[in-house]
């Protein structure tokens, strides 16, 4: 009997230890050194609501490793009143998401595909509300000598190199159908290249079915190069130290721009429709625009997202995809 | 009418045939019990009788009641019975908690519970023990919590497989004395399977022997140790000695058999040129180291061939045209000076004989 | 090396001051778990107890089935409960997606084989004349299995421990149908995979001892009462 009660009161043990951990409150995720994003350290607590109403979206990975989200988050469940739950997806998985009704709104990067969901039925009230550009990063002496070319000559030169040299040329892909890897693909299209050729041509190309910081590291251990949009390469690089660097920029080709998505009532009646567009008109208003203007500037010197009023090269969305406040 | 009672009961497993052909009356307040070797099919009966199993053929009717009825019929018939297997296992719990189970499954309420098992634990001697895990326990004292547990639900019938045969000799003299005890204060009919002879004839009313499934006879304690039905059943029942021979005359019922050239007299009613054995138990043959005359008319002149001290008895081989075993006192065949090879004159009564046809 | 030792320390200081993320994470995946596994027992007991108890045809084949499922990959099963639960899916007017709720229905299928397993195992190690003492003793078919059920008390508890463990140590169906979201689904072996992945080695060292002393604690607890 003596053991049997020692079990049980190993099991109430463990009960009433999860009763403890459950009373304490969530931590803000910014705080002390080993923050797991780097945002401004002036950030808002982040209280916890009374979860009456859950507001579920998914968003693009990059936006996420960033920590944007985690730093927009709290303002927004204050101002609405809604707990926020984000869902770390990238973009193909979010359009998934969204096409299944799993979550009230998505955030996504990739234009066609965008608006191929949108004519589906999938999703409505589409808004851009931030860009940057992407850049190709790569191990510090450049076996493949691309830096200073443009996106698509740069894309030859690892092909070939790559080819030549699997062992010391290689590059990863994010292989995850994210915003990323579309724009990957594209550039490959322009080199003239059919991807999925690229993609079985040799062992220099490594997929790494991962979101935008894990490839990014994954490219770090390998000394290989990689796609990555800036903001989330500025904050890899600040928190673990990239032994890769920014190789190729300036290309209009790398624009990227940033998307909110409400997923469509009449597809999928369960939808907070009312939180989604008061959660778009928020991401476009004056507030939030300027919180992007100035996000990371004093870690990184030039913020990590751009508002997207100020985009200005051929590309960028017609001002009503950005101006007008969804109904 | 009969409490127990079973018609044509039969019990096949695979292909063999356990039991067969099993008729058996067991009447109210009866103690029976079943003889044989071990493997006979004692427990197989006894389970079936308890309606543990069901028998592949015949029936079985307790109390006027075909058993052979929805399984809500037979739990109440169930519970009108107790059963103490052989080696009996005990729940993991208190001495209290395992007498008290089978009246809290019955659904007697708490206090009387209680008074019940206090009582039935007083009168096996295990009072004390109330609070001690049961496993702790030894043969001898699992075995009387089994018997208590048995008996405080008050039933019927009880079945007994083996009530002491695996216990020590003190502690199975003991379990005896108890179970004896228990029947008489309890008057509760009875049935116990024993391989033990002597113990079936000590405290049973009737006696049934059962020989490799089948009920070879059925008889009170004194009519199948003293006069088997058959050979097998006169070997069991420690008839040492089967004489095999023919029937030569009869005369008022006063046989002479012939046999390896000797000649002896018994009483039956068996004709001439019957072709028979003569039984006789060891214990009725005495033994002289001269001719004796007495009214004993079988006495044959024979030579010691082995002789065996078995506690207080000797048992004594001899060999005078056929084997004859005997059985003295220890005193007797010291004084007699018995030893191998020593001529003595081995005698017993017509009486003592019992004579069956052999078949 | 040396960032390895770093990451160590201050994984400790993460625990001793009972960091508030770190505790809350932990609070989780003991709460998910820990109702997963008791929810899981009080309907495979009396399942498993059915099954042991009765004879039918196919007996032989279902038992060969459960325990060809206790390796079943979690993703596995995170995967054919996401088509279930999701909106999309026929339970999908729940709204149970990346709810802990969903973790805790997901670990529950997870957990089912290994329940029904070993507490028929725990069963048919009941020694069978105690069935038919209890029968003999004039206990009906449910009292009997009472009966037997209370003689396995200590393997069924063991079960129940052991599906526990295993419930706790699970990601893939964590991540794919809790959807890892922070201060809502998030729990330690999730957190673990993504922290690691976005190279934050602190709250997943942290993490990770926390589990492993879980662990140590299910495997004391079990080795006890696997000694009655």
């Amino acid at each position: 009997m003596r053991k049997l009660t020692a079990c049980l009161l190993i099991m109430l043990v463990l009960v009433l230890t999860a009763g403890i951990f459950a009373c304490s409150q969530p931590a803000p995720a910014p705080a002390p050194a080993p923050a797991p994003a780097p945002a401004p350290a002036s950030g808002p607590q982040y209280p916890l609501h009374d979860p009456l109403v859950r507001f579920k979206i998914a968003t693009t990975t990059s936006l996420y490793d960033t920590g944007l989200w985690y730093h927009l988050e709290p303002i927004f469940e204050e101002l609405a009143n809604v707990e926020m739950d984000i869902v770390y997806a990238g973009t193909g998985i979010a359009l998934e998401y969204g096409r299944r009704g799993d979550v009230d709104a998505i955030i996504v990067h990739d234009r066609a595909r965008e608006d191929e969901f949108i004519a589906e039925g999938y999703g409505i009230n589409r808004r851009n509300f931030a860009y940057n550009f992407f850049l190709i990063a790569g191990p510090s002496n450049d076996p493949a000598g691309i830096t200073g070319l443009t996106a698509a000559e740069a894309f030859q030169k690892i092909y070939d190199e790559g080819m030549n040299d699997p062992d010391t040329v290689k590059f990863v892909s994010r292989g995850d159908d994210s915003g990323t890897h579309a724009k990957e693909k594209l550039i490959w299209g322009e080199v003239g290249f059919d991807y999925e050729d690229v993609r079985n041509s040799g062992e220099w190309y490594v997929e790494a079915g991962k979101g935008m910081g894990p490839t990014l590291l994954m490219a770090n251990e390998m000394q290989a190069y990689v796609l990555a949009d800036i903001s989330t390469f500025l904050a890899y690089n600040l928190k673990t130290g990239l032994k890769i660097e920014s190789l190729v920029e300036k290309d209009p080709i790398f624009l990227n721009v940033y998307a909110a998505i409400a997923i469509n009532p009449e597809t999928h009646p369960k939808a907070k429709i009312e939180i989604a567009n008061q959660f778009i008109n928020w991401l476009i208003s004056q507030e939030v625009q300027e919180i992007i203007d100035t996000y990371g500037t004093a870690e990184y010197g030039s913020s990590l997202f751009y508002p997207i009023a100020t985009c200005d090269i051929p590309g960028c969305p017609p001002e009503e995809d950005y101006t007008k406040p969804v109904p | 009418m009969a409490l127990i009672e079973t018609i044509n009961m039969g019990q096949r497993r695979d292909v063999r045939d356990i039991l067969r052909n099993i008729n058996l009356r067991i009447e109210k307040g009866e103690v029976f019990a079943l003889i044989g070797p071990t493997g006979a099919g004692k427990t197989t009966l006894l389970r079936l009788l308890n309606l543990l199993d069901v028998p592949t053929s015949g029936k079985i009717r307790f109390d006027g009641v075909d058993t052979s009825a929805p399984a809500g019929v037979r739990l109440e018939l169930q519970r009108r019975m107790a059963f103490v297997l052989q080696k009996p296992v005990v729940f993991n719990a208190s001495v209290y908690d395992n007498v008290a189970c089978g009246l809290k499954w019955r659904r007697i309420d708490g206090g009387e519970v209680k008074e019940k098992v206090n009582h039935i634990l007083e009168v096996v001697g295990l009072a004390d023990y109330r609070h001690r895990n049961a496993r702790t326990l030894s043969g001898g004292e699992v075995q009387r919590v089994a018997l208590a547990r048995a008996l405080v639900v008050e039933p019927e019938v009880l079945l007994l497989d083996e009530p002491s045969a695996n216990l020590d000799p003190l502690s199975a003299s003991r379990i005896e004395q108890l179970v004896s005890d228990l029947i008489q204060r309890y008057a509760t009919t009875t049935i116990m399977a024993t391989h033990d002879l002597a113990q079936g004839q000590r405290l049973a009313d009737r006696i049934g022997v059962l020989m490799n499934g089948e009920l070879l006879q059925i008889g009170s304690a004194r009519d199948v140790f003293a006069l088997p039905h058959s050979k097998e059943v006169a070997e069991f029942v420690g008839v040492e000695n089967i004489i095999d021979g023919v029937i030569t005359s009869n005369e008022d019922r006063i046989v002479t058999i012939e046999s390896h050239g000797r000649s002896i007299e018994a009483i039956s009613d068996y004709m001439a040129g019957e072709e028979v054995c003569a039984c006789i138990r060891p214990e009725d043959v005495t033994l002289a180291l001269a001719r004796v005359s007495s009214s004993a008319r079988n006495s044959y002149e024979g030579e010691i061939t082995w002789l065996v001290s078995m506690g207080p008895l000797t048992r004594v081989e001899i060999q005078c045209g056929f084997s004859l075993v005997a059985t003295v006192t220890k005193r007797s065949a010291e004084e007699m000076g018995l030893n191998r090879g020593k001529k003595v004159y081995a005698t017993f009564k017509a009486t003592g004989v019992h004579v069956i046809k052999r078949n | 090396m040396i960032e390895l030792w770093n990451g160590l320390l201050k994984a400790i200081e993460l625990i001793v001051t009972l960091d508030p993320e770190v505790m809350e994470i932990a609070g989780r995946s003991l709460r998910i778990s820990v109702t997963s596994a008791l929810l899981a027992s009080v309907i495979c007991v009396p399942l498993a107890s059915l099954i042991h108890f009765h004879q039918f045809r196919g007996k032989r084949f279902l038992i060969n089935l459960i325990q060809t499922l206790y390796s079943v990959p979690t993703v596995a099963i995170g995967l054919f409960v996401f088509l279930f639960i999701s909106r999309a899916g026929p339970l999908g007017g729940l709204g149970l997606l990346f709810t802990p709720a969903a973790i805790v229905i997901g670990q529950m299928v997870l957990v089912t084989p290994i329940l029904l397993g070993l507490v028929i195992s725990a069963l048919r190690g009941v020694d069978i004349t105690l069935i038919d003492t209890a029968r003999s003793l004039g206990a009906s078919v449910f009292q009997t299995s009472l009966v037997v059920l209370r003689e396995a008390r200590f393997a069924v508890m063991a079960a129940v421990i052991m599906a526990f463990g295993r419930a706790i140590s699970e990601v893939g169906i964590s991540l794919m149908i809790g959807g890892n979201i922070r201060g809502y689904t998030r729990v330690i072996t999730t957190a673990i995979s993504l922290e690691t992945s976005k190279g934050d080695l602190e709250l997943s060292i942290a993490l990770g001892i926390i589990l492993i002393s879980i662990a140590l604690v299910v495997n004391i607890a079990l080795n006890r009462i696997q000694q009655r």
